[in-house]
């Protein structure tokens, strides 16, 4: 019987054609403002490693003077060099990376394409496998070439291409910082969103920008290589003059990462790091008291404030006006069925039960929802492309993916289902003996 | 076929009821052609709403066809009517926006026939009321005879043992009429009980007994008396 009710519910369509457009408009500018903002708040805060999350720490310490301290500051969210050294000699967690951003004036060698300056970062080895950060040729620097600071290189497929073309470039080597790097693997395209792994200090923000390029991290530091980046010096700084002044300082400016076993590591890593803090004072450092935090993705990412205030009321706004578009459409039902109480006798009286009637009725105001569903689709496009104009980092998180479209039919399907509900019911409740004699 | 007895109906407000029947006994048998006269307000129909399962009543029995249908639920009144009953109103009652084939279709949608049978079935009811060639019209296309022809073709497509008909012809000039009157003719000849509501005194002669409602009530039982006795000698 659903193939029946369907199909009468499409003829309905066509019967009040003005009250039918009316619906289906209303229904589908309702979906569509909910989608095209939810989808954004989506992407924004969608989990980018779902399976890893929840063991992918951020350590945070409070290493500033004790003048201005009240309790409940938040801790720097990057680090000094003496701190990420330490960690990452720690061997905590299973494994551990420190990342700072740097740029780089690349000469290819090739008279067609001058000198460039392009931006990457430099972790360590580890990083590749704590961010799952897929290989096209080669594989990241070894564990014997970070610790003897070689000068590797890994390049992003797009740097690649623009230097080699599609040819695989392991084994040559690109020029900059006055050094031959020897490209030891290519990065495949790896956009993770949010970019997770640099929410700050990244080229672009939490949502646009690529590294060109990964350099092994004490590599970067002994070129003296600076940091493409916040610095945060917030007591005397530097004490001692140049490169190896700065990293002997108080200033943060490196972030840091640990990857856990579980879940279960978080709190014990947390541990580790108020002992490391407490050690620390002993060495007169750390002057404010015990301060510190062990974030994963998801804490880390609402911590900096991924998801703006503004695109979580934009969407709660938008569902009020999905709300206030489903009182309508049940008005606009209401007329549709109530003239429509003399099919409803005549189909009683030959046999169709109220559960036919609620049946019948509540299919054709699905179908309205479907109709209404397909057109939001398209105004919901619509309305993503027009939040995409207002910045590239929107441009990034507006759009929509199957689970969104899928999402966006359902919703109509669900509210129109809903908003049929009342008027449903009361064409169930129509007399039939009274309806037969009106005719 | 049918039978009530002392059967009765009380409309009910808060202010006040009204007894639309009482006291209300009547036996049709099966193959009968029985018209039911009587003044407007006597409560002719809402004995054939009551008969037609379409009214609950307040008291008394009604056995339809051996079975009794007090306190059935909706599912149960609704089986029935569709397997045991047809309708033809008179002012046709037609769906405006299914063509016939649709509109004789409704009945047997719901009786859960396969497209074969009900295709079989439509055309064959379709066929007996001289529409066949007008299958994929639509009601508005038609006369008022031919819309009440397609009623009767509705009703008849379930092959119901009892067809109700309230003023058959009450919407159609004197010409369609016959022709209405004499297809129910034609079906009651063919074993189907017929059971009409009609104000027309002509028509109501053409029936084998008349049974007369007054303030809810049958009032004169002489006639039935004497046309079954006549139809049985």
């Amino acid at each position: 019987m659903f193939r029946y009710y369907f199909q009468l519910g499409l003829r309905s369509l066509r019967r009040n054609p003005m009250l039918t457009t009316l619906m289906v408009v209303t229904l589908a500018v309702g979906v569509a403002a909910s989608m095209a903002t939810f989808t954004v708040l989506y992407v924004m805060s969608g989990d980018p490693i779902p399976h890893k999350s929840d063991r992918l720490f951020v350590p945070r310490l409070d290493n500033a003077p004790l003048a201005g301290y009240a309790e409940g500051d938040e801790p720097s969210d990057q680090m000094t060099y003496q701190d990420a050294s330490n960690l990452l000699a720690s061997g905590q967690g299973l494994r551990r990376t420190a990342v700072y951003g740097t740029n780089a004036a690349i000469e290819s060698g090739r008279p067609d394409l001058p000198p460039f300056l392009t931006n990457g970062i430099a972790p360590t080895r580890d990083f590749f496998a704590m961010f799952e950060v897929p290989m096209l040729y080669g594989s990241v620097w070894s564990a014997a070439d970070e610790t003897a600071r070689k000068d590797v290189i890994v390049l992003s497929r797009e740097l690649s291409e623009k230097m080699f073309g599609s040819a695989n470039p392991v084994g040559k080597t690109v020029r900059f910082e006055d050094t031959q790097w020897q490209i030891v693997g290519v990065a495949d395209t790896w956009n993770p969103l949010p970019r997770y792994h640099r929410l700050i200090n990244g080229s672009g923000g939490s949502f646009t920008g690529s590294e060109q390029y990964f350099l092994p991290f004490q590599t970067a530091v002994r070129h003296e290589m600076g940091n493409s980046g916040n610095n945060n010096c917030s007591g005397a700084g530097p004490t001692e003059p140049g490169y190896q002044g700065w990293l002997k300082s108080e200033c943060d400016w490196i972030q840091f990462w640990f990857e856990g076993k579980a879940a279960a590591d978080q709190p014990r890593l947390k541990e580790f790091l108020a002992a490391y803090v407490t050690d620390q004072k002993k060495l007169g450092r750390f002057p404010r008291p015990v301060n510190v935090r062990m974030e994963n993705v998801m804490e880390w990412m609402k911590h900096l404030g991924v998801v703006s205030a503004d695109a979580k009321l934009s969407t709660w706004l938008a569902f009020g006006f999905l709300l206030v578009c489903l009182v309508n459409t049940v008005g606009l039902l209401l007329a549709k069925f109530s003239a429509r109480a003399g099919e409803v006798g005549v189909r009683r009286a030959l046999g169709a039960t109220k559960n036919d009637i609620f049946r019948q009725f509540l299919t054709e105001a699905a179908v309205i929802g479907l109709v209404g569903g397909l057109i939001g689709l398209l105004l919901s496009f619509g309305g993503l492309w027009l939040i995409s104009m207002q910045s590239d980092g929107m441009a990034v998180v507006a759009r929509m993916d199957w689970a969104m479209l899928a999402l966006t039919l359902s919703l109509s399907l669900v509210a129109s289902i809903l908003a049929g509900l009342l008027p449903t019911w009361r064409a169930c409740q129509v007399t039939p003996a009274l309806q037969l004699k009106t005719q | 076929m049918l039978r009530m007895t002392n059967l009765s109906k009380v409309y009910r407000t808060h202010m006040i009821e009204t007894h639309a029947l009482r006291g209300f006994d009547i036996h049709v048998r099966p193959g009968e052609f029985v018209a039911v006269t009587g003044p407007s307000g006597s409560g002719k129909t809402t004995f054939l709403n009551i008969a037609g399962l379409l009214e609950e009543f307040s008291g008394g029995d009604y056995v339809l066809d051996g079975v009794n249908v007090k306190g059935m639920d909706d599912n149960a009144r609704s089986k029935l009517r569709n397997e045991k009953l047809g309708f033809i109103f008179q002012g046709f009652n037609l769906i405006p926006d299914l063509n016939l084939f649709d509109n004789v279709d409704v009945p047997l949608r719901y009786r859960g026939f396969n497209a074969a049978e009900r295709k079989r079935r439509i055309e064959e009811a379709l066929g007996r009321v001289g529409l066949s060639s007008r299958i994929r019209h639509y009601p508005a296309e038609l006369s008022g005879g031919q819309q009440q022809r397609v009623a009767i073709a509705r009703a008849l497509a379930g092959a119901p043992k009892l067809l109700l008909a309230d003023e058959p012809t009450g919407n159609l000039d004197s010409q369609m009429a016959r022709s209405v009157m004499e297809l129910l003719e034609e079906i009651n000849e063919q074993g189907t009980t017929i059971l009409m509501v009609t104000h027309d005194p002509e028509l109501a002669a053409r029936a084998q007994r008349n049974v007369h409602i007054i303030d809810g009530q049958v009032s004169d039982l002489m006639r039935e008396a004497t046309a079954y006795a006549a139809n049985n000698t």
